[in-house]
């Protein structure tokens, strides 16, 4: 049954598996959606969607297999499989009504044109305005306001209707929650909360007394003490963070404040160690994000001090100029130390266990217009930092 | 059908959480709630259960708690003591079984609905612990050798803040239901049930009021339902007049919980 839907959700990127469609199908078999395209729409997303951040891709996908369908009257859903199998004249038909509605008024759905007609409107209007075809208002024919009749015009705040499907689907008012978007605080440290490792479960000797194991075994011995001992359970993990601070970072002052502060907040680790550097790692790591010259430490130190079960986290945007990286006198702040800073990055990866690179504006894919950026991704894997990046690098992390 | 949730005098639904209760009653399967803190998820359970007029199960969960907890437990201690005073029953291993929430939830004769609150706050293992028990709604008792089954399965609901991920396998297996803060028009409904001798003024300033602060994108924790109604009624209280509510933010202490936050509206108020 409209198996269209369950591939169009896979194409979205959702993760819908065999059961939950069956699920559904059964749900729809049972009735449960009321016969209206609004009651598929949530019963569909309460069973295959598990995630609000997965929600603004359903919507998208729904949109995409069920548009066309506008009235929301009862029996819809026999209607609605034939839509599916006709999908082409699903399109016409929505051509067709796209067609009528740019009649009405000799708008073009450009949106860029939109936009300017709807700026001056909003210059000519000073009342509130309900219902007609001209003003920007709500329940009208314009292309401006809310509630309305057409397609492709500009929607003025407002929150959805529970009426139809598509004041929901259209509104994408789930948007915010993708997990592909820039990352708060608070989800900063959810993702940093992934990075642990108890230490019940390493190879260390037991040394805390397990006082339920104890009595269950002391009970199960006829009433003679038998002492369990187990392995302390804390985190083992052991941080270090180095961070790119000035320059081509500062756009990204508020973010990078977040991530330190979130990692801060993350107390759980067994210890945290900061250094910062700009644009590229050579012979000197600044204590300091300023990295004023002497307030500063020897790479070679940290490497001889910070043991290399440390995880390693690299923040930057790998944005330099070739010879920044690739030239022995590159760096033009501090000393180079005689290696480039290619070989730096080669060194520091050849030192630590596990690295990663977090880039705030990472190119998607190869992007050889980005030289450096493409050479540190071949050193170390970057992520990007959003959500979905950052838990990725912590995955990576945390994998032997 | 038989079961059918509707809002109750004290609890408003929007159509969507109505029609997920009843989804997930329809295919038996736990319904798990998700929202922002304050939006009534726990609530919710509460209001089902009256609804349809039902016993309430409540398994509030800590981040000590075990699963097994929730099946049974078996008191070692009571029955060594017994046996080193001559108890009685000391052979008897049932009568040292207790049960769980869920192991209660399971043996009553009637259906009820089950409230596991706070999901995400246990062991990153927890909800896997209990996918058998949830799916097949049975149990087996170890020590005596018996299997615990469902008389009637009863509703489960879940609630999770989403402080942890939950696993797949287990997600897979829910019903979910994200609810959205409610808009200002359901909003004065709900309002109105808890304070329903509310002077319209008053409350149209405050709701303006509340929801102009909601919307500024600096605030840590954004203040949900439960403090508005607590705001409401310290207002009401301390016989506030509506004219000033927008200017002087009187008790604004109970909207607003961080020092951060009320630095940000004593700043955009002004």
């Amino acid at each position: 049954m409209f198996s269209k839907f369950f591939y169009t959700l896979k194409a979205k990127g959702l993760d819908v598996s065999l059961s939950e469609w069956i699920t559904l199908n059964r749900a729809v078999s049972m009735g449960l959606e009321g016969t209206s395209l609004t009651g598929f729409y949530y019963v569909a997303r309460a069973i295959l969607v598990k995630n609000e951040t997965d929600f603004d891709k359903f919507d998208l996908a729904f949109e995409e297999c069920f548009k066309g369908i506008k009235s929301d009257n009862a029996n819809i859903t026999d209607r609605m499989l034939e839509w599916l199998d006709k999908s082409e004249m699903m399109e016409l038909l929505h051509e067709e009504e796209r067609f009528w509605l740019n009649q009405q008024e000799d708008l073009h759905i450009d949106k860029e044109d939109v936009e300017t007609k709807f700026k001056d409107r909003l210059k000519d209007q000073d009342s509130e305005h309900n219902g007609g075809n001209y003003w920007i208002g709500t329940m009208g024919k314009t292309s401006f306001g809310n509630m309305g009749g057409n397609i492709g015009g500009i929607r003025v705040g407002g929150t959805t209707g529970y009426q139809s499907a598509f004041a929901v689907v259209g509104a994408r008012k789930y948007k915010d929650f993708r997990d592909d978007k820039m990352l708060d605080n608070r989800q900063f440290q959810l993702a940093f909360r992934k990075l642990r490792q108890f230490s019940s479960k390493l190879d260390i000797p037991k040394t805390e007394l397990d006082i339920n194991k104890t009595i269950d075994s002391t009970c199960n011995n006829g009433g003679y003490l038998k002492i369990e001992m187990e392995r302390p359970r804390k985190n083992a993990v052991k941080l270090l963070l180095l961070m790119d601070s000035g320059g081509t970072m500062i756009p990204f002052t508020k973010l990078l404040n977040e991530l330190f502060q979130a990692i801060h907040k993350s107390n759980h680790y067994k210890d945290v160690k900061c250094y910062y550097f700009h644009n590229c790692i050579y012979a000197k790591m600044y204590k300091t994000p300023e990295c004023e010259n002497g307030d500063w430490i020897d790479t070679e130190w940290m490497f001889r001090n910070i043991d290399s079960d440390y995880k390693v986290i690299i923040v930057g945007d790998a944005a330099m100029a070739p010879e920044e990286f690739y030239s022995e006198t590159g760096n033009y702040r501090g000393p180079n130390g005689g290696l480039t800073g290619e070989q730096w990055l080669l060194l520091l990866k050849q030192h630590y266990k596990k690295v990663v690179w977090l880039n705030p504006k990472m190119a998607p894919g190869e992007a050889p217009w980005r030289e450096v950026e493409t050479a540190v991704k071949k050193i170390f894997p970057m992520y990007k930092l959003t959500v979905e990046g950052l838990n990725e690098a912590m995955v990576k992390l945390m994998t032997r | 059908m038989e079961n059918n949730f509707k809002s109750t005098g004290e609890y408003i639904a929007s159509e969507e959480l109505m029609s997920s209760v009843n989804i997930a009653m329809a295919l038996e399967k736990p319904l798990l709630i998700k929202g922002e803190p304050g939006t009534g998820k726990t609530m919710l359970a509460k209001a089902v259960a009256d609804a349809l007029n039902k016993k309430l199960l409540v398994w509030n969960i800590k981040s000590t708690t075990k699963a097994q907890e929730g099946l049974y437990t078996y008191d070692t201690i009571q029955r060594l003591y017994d046996s080193q005073f001559g108890g009685e029953n000391v052979d008897d291993i049932s009568h040292y079984i207790k049960l769980g929430k869920l192991g209660e939830a399971f043996d009553s004769d009637e259906q009820v609905v089950l409230l596991i609150d706070e999901i995400d706050k246990a062991d990153l293992e927890f909800p896997n612990d209990l996918l058998w028990e949830l799916d097949q709604m049975e149990f087996y008792i170890y020590e005596t050798k018996k299997t615990v089954k469902a008389k009637k399965r009863p509703i489960v609901i879940i609630t999770s803040n989403a402080e942890k991920e939950l696993p797949d396998a287990f997600l897979r297996r829910c019903i979910f239901h994200y609810i959205d803060f409610p808009n200002q028009e359901l909003m004065e409904e709900i309002v109105k049930t808890h304070v329903p001798d509310i002077e319209e003024k008053m409350l149209k300033n405050a709701m303006d009021t509340f929801y102009e602060i909601r919307s500024y994108s600096q605030l840590r924790k954004k203040p949900a339902t439960s403090e508005l109604i607590d705001w409401l009624n310290a207002m009401m209280i301390g016989g506030i007049d509506p004219d000033i509510i927008r200017k002087e933010l009187p008790f604004v202490g109970v909207l607003i919980k961080k020092d951060e936050d009320l630095e940000v509206i004593r700043r955009r108020v002004d």
